[in-house]
């Protein structure tokens, strides 16, 4: 990233939608038809344009329920590993259930960013 | 909860990916095609997760409905399996216990008591799954009628209501039972021969010994043409041989099992709340083996752990030939925690059983003891392998607030993208509660 310009998390590289995309770059890179630092490129990109994206186009509210089962405060960032958790959609009123599910979840506010 | 709009969502971060890289594109001097490339095997390689339906995919699929019934299937089916082993092996351990000797034989009744009396209901699924319905109904006044004859062994009017049951559920059945009621043979083991005989036909597949134990006697009955089935005349002496018959040759079959049964027994024993050193207790009864199997011919001494090996294969492969695999469990993993079961049920090797039981088992103690998983190593592990898994459950997102009040938990999050049952979904604003 060039400096000045505000930097996005890396976090949700380990979506689906990010592992898909570093799978397909290894792939590329693998084949060598683009190199490794155009690939990073591509996935600072890909880390602005699912932030953004995220932020402006998705609308739905969620709640969800369960028993916390691991908590973890490092570096800003919070873990949790909830056991039985049953998430709700709002207006949807469509419920799923897992037997746990992780949570990985960065500052809303990064300090970095604010000034 | 629809992940309607996930697809939307992802072609439009594709999409805008794809525009942005186009000029880092240009300045390395790479080919669009390329990027064309980047963009085909990103779309295909997230139609191949089957996330979500995307746009770019020719033919609608079914909406994220089958990710929830496909959860709910794997939840229920631990059940059959944990009412079953529930059951068995206390009922084998009753009847080990009561073979010896006459008089420990009513204390293990007496103390077996308490744990075996939720059975009638942890039976009640069992014939429904199981037996064909004239058997349903006399299951249980057998168990409460062999209960009551143990609970009371001095009262007089507690065995007469005894036989009286088990004569009106039997008939000549359990003529056996009621003269060695009456004639104050050691009742425990009869009774349980009631049980088996007139209710519970299933509890046969659990012991290839005992299925065999009984058809022999039921040969040896049916071979005598002098004694028909009706069996009024009958004097108290030949009952009592009949009896003595019964539990000689059973002992015989016994004996080939006896340490598996005390294994079973000590287990049961251990699960019951029983201090977890006395795990270590019966390994005197395990001498005895080692002993015998040298006497046997095994010029080497076996260690316990071989032991251990060759009796859990030899139970767990009669345990597959009579069950068809893997439902029967052993006591101490079957009235565990389901999910632990669960766990353990996946993995039943044979000889993989026994170290499988330790592992487990520490675990529930250091989950018991300590009640914190943080330092906990396995955890760690759990986590990395959810790293791992790409369709693991897991919520990527941007928290605003965290609170907590005690063991309560709220917290609002926001941006979010969560994989669930194999499905994506999206939102802008989650709230979670949850208790520690």
């Amino acid at each position: 990233m060039a400096s000045g310009a505000p930097t996005f998390y890396e976090l949700y590289r380990r979506s689906s939608i990010g592992l898909a995309l570093t799978d397909t770059l290894d792939e590329l890179i693998g084949a060598q038809h683009i190199d490794p630092q155009l690939a990073m490129k591509i996935l600072s990109n890909f880390d602005r344009a699912i932030t953004e994206t995220l932020n402006d186009k998705v609308k739905a509210r969620l709640t969800f329920k369960g028993s916390l089962d691991t908590y973890r405060f490092c570096d800003e960032v919070w873990t949790f590993l909830i056991k039985n958790v049953t998430f709700k959609m709002e207006n949807g009123g469509q419920t799923v259930t897992a037997d746990k599910v992780k949570i990985v979840s960065c500052n809303a506010k990064r300090p970095g960013d604010a000034p | 909860m629809s992940n309607q709009t996930v697809g939307a969502v992802y072609a439009q971060i594709i999409a805008d990916v794809i525009d942005s890289s186009r000029v880092d594109f240009e300045e390395m001097g790479v080919e669009e095609s390329v990027l064309e490339d980047l963009k085909k095997g990103w779309q295909r390689k997230l139609t191949q997760l089957n996330v979500a339906q995307f746009p770019w995919d020719p033919k609608p699929e079914p909406a994220p409905q089958p990710a929830t019934t496909q959860a709910a299937p794997q939840q229920p089916a631990p059940t059959p399996s944990y009412t079953q082993a529930q059951v068995n092996p206390a009922q084998d351990a009753q009847q080990h216990l009561s073979f010896p000797g006459g008089a420990p034989a009513q204390q293990n009744n007496n103390s077996n008591g308490p744990q075996i009396k939720p059975e009638p209901g942890f039976a009640m699924n069992e014939p429904v799954i199981k037996q064909e319905p004239g058997a349903v109904n006399n299951g249980f006044p057998g168990q409460h009628a062999g209960f009551s004859g143990a609970v009371a062994p001095g009262g007089v009017t507690a065995r007469e209501r005894a036989a009286q049951q088990l004569q009106s559920k039997y008939g000549q059945q359990a003529i056996a039972s009621i003269n060695a009621l009456q004639n104050g043979v050691p009742q425990a083991s009869p009774l349980n021969q009631a049980q088996h005989q007139g209710g519970q036909p299933q509890l046969y597949s659990q012991t290839p010994a005992q299925a065999q134990a009984h058809a022999q006697v039921q040969a040896q009955q049916a071979q005598r043409p002098g004694q028909p089935q009706q069996q009024p005349q009958l004097t108290p002496q030949q009952q009592q041989q009949y009896a003595q018959q019964r539990q000689q040759y059973q002992q015989q079959m016994m004996a080939q099992q006896q340490q598996q049964r005390a294994q079973q027994a000590a287990r049961a024993n251990g699960q019951n709340g029983a201090n977890p050193s006395q795990m270590d207790g019966p390994s005197e009864g395990y001498e005895g083996v080692l002993m015998r199997r040298d006497a046997d011919g095994n010029p080497v001494e076996m260690g316990r752990l071989e032991i251990d090996g060759l009796l859990h294969e030899q139970i767990a492969s009669r345990a597959k030939q009579m069950e068809g695999g893997g439902l029967m469990l052993p006591l101490k993993e079957a009235t565990k925690h389901r999910t632990v079961a669960n766990k353990s049920s996946r993995a039943a090797g044979p000889s993989q059983v026994d170290g499988l039981d330790d592992d487990i088992k520490e675990e529930e103690v250091d989950e018991d003891a300590i009640n914190s998983d943080l330092d906990d190593p396995d955890d760690d592990q759990e986590d990395d392998e959810e790293d791992d898994d790409s369709m693991g459950h897991i919520m990527l997102c941007m928290y605003d607030k965290v609170q907590r009040v005690k063991n309560k938990w709220k917290c609002t999050l926001k941006d979010g993208v969560l994989t669930v049952n194999g499905k994506d979904y999206v939102f802008h604003k989650a709230t979670g509660e949850y208790e520690w």
